[in-house]
């Protein structure tokens, strides 16, 4: 049983990855990439999301028929999707205008009902409570490491401070979509060409 | 082939899942009027802030001294189209001189609605500053109208404003800088600016 828990918890990590192993969840890759702050929020709401949401399902999994679960997903999804929306809302009103509509967009990253269609349907809380986590972290820490080189590059500053002072001349291409396809696709290459070896 | 009972197949599922609709809305409704008062709270701090911003009026670190401030120098007036606020000097709306005329001027940005705040000196001709209410430009791109050297430069200019390429430091009192890499967001910006110098014209009209 813990050796079952510590794979699930690591699996997501590295060889599951959901981002740069599935490829799952790039929509917010792209968009909330561009500014480490707030793409800790980003990193920090899905976690929230993905734990509970698989959490919430597998300990309904046992009751509910078939034919409605996908319904169910998704409501569960959105209620905790709106909990966090409403918290930052209500405590953090700056960061939350600056997110704009991709808090709410979190209900439709393929990494949260994935999840739960792929693990919780069919395994106990305690697991689906660990795998929604280390999907979660999974996610977060490769977006996290591409907003810090988008971050730096195209504004030059890492969480709002300068770090390369007047000198530098920013790449406005990172800050726009495109430049997260470019580092996306170097953090793939990098990393594969690694677990290959 | 096993038999499914109608109940287990038709009216079960509907049962169930509007126990769980019922539960998630309760939940979420219970939360939403929890932080309704702190939601209210904050946006109407917001508005307070940029009334002060763009005025020119220092504003204090604490959301209660923002609040005393702004009840002591701002006085709200009903227009046709829409609220002026009235922001005095020293000595608030009972001693002081009007300091600015400020009003909310909204347009459309390149990803949704700008709410910019504009307030005027007492000539209505002469921005004495604005702020950015409402925004959903590109971060680090349009985004950065809410950077303070952008607003900072509309004190003191007058509408209708023309626009020069980022780092030429307009210095003439119809011209600003614009900002590079958001040519369409500097755009819309430019038009709020100017639709707001008509807006001050029209109050000027009124009589204020």
């Amino acid at each position: 049983m813990a050796s079952k828990a510590v794979k699930t918890l690591i699996t997501p990590l590295g060889k599951e990855n959901p981002v740069f192993v599935q490829i799952l969840g790039i929509c917010s890759t792209l968009a909330v990439t561009n500014k480490l702050e707030n793409t800790i929020v980003m990193v920090l709401g899905v976690i929230f999301t993905t734990t509970l949401s698989s959490f919430t399902f597998s300990i309904l999994r046992k009751v509910i028929p078939a034919r409605i679960r996908m319904m169910v997903e998704t409501l569960i999804i959105a209620t905790y999707v709106i909990i966090v929306d409403i918290v930052l809302k209500a405590y953090m009103p700056e960061i939350w205008q600056q997110l704009g509509p991709y808090v709410g967009l979190i209900i439709t990253n393929c990494i949260v009902m994935g999840r739960m269609e792929a693990f919780a349907a069919s395994n106990p809380p305690g697991l689906s409570l660990i795998d929604g986590l280390a999907s979660g972290i999974g996610y977060g820490y490769v977006l996290l490491i591409i907003a810090f080189f988008r971050e730096l590059l195209g504004s030059g500053t890492i969480l709002g401070f300068s770090v390369f002072g007047d000198w530098w001349t920013n790449w406005s291409i990172m800050v726009m979509a495109p430049g997260a396809f470019f580092v996306l696709a170097i953090f793939i290459w990098v990393v594969k060409g690694r677990m290959e070896e | 082939m096993k038999q499914v009972s109608f109940f287990s197949e038709r009216i079960k599922p509907v049962i169930i899942m509007a126990v769980i609709t019922i539960i998630c809305i309760s939940l979420v409704s219970g939360i939403h009027l929890s932080t309704q008062e702190l939601v209210i709270a904050n946006e109407g701090l917001v508005l307070k802030k940029a009334v002060l911003y763009a005025a020119g009026v220092e504003i204090p670190s604490g959301n209660a001294e923002v609040n005393e401030l702004y009840e002591e120098r701002v006085e709200e007036q009903m227009d046709e189209s829409g609220d002026v606020y009235i922001v005095y000097g020293e000595g608030g709306s009972t001693g002081g001189e009007i300091e600015a005329y400020a009003f909310i001027a909204p347009g459309p940005g390149l990803w949704g609605e700008i709410e910019m705040l504009a307030a005027f000196m007492p000539d209505l001709k002469t921005f004495a500053g604005i702020d950015f209410i409402k925004q959903n430009e590109t971060p680090g791109l349009g985004a950065r109208i809410t950077e303070a050297w952008f607003k900072e430069q509309l004190r003191g200019k007058q509408p209708p404003l023309v626009m020069n390429p980022e780092g030429t430091e307009s210095s003439a009192s119809t011209e600003i800088d614009a900002i590079t890499g958001a040519s369409r967001t500097s755009d819309f910006v430019l038009s709020i600016f100017n639709e707001a110098g008509l807006r001050a014209a029209e109050l000027e009209k009124e009589g204020m």
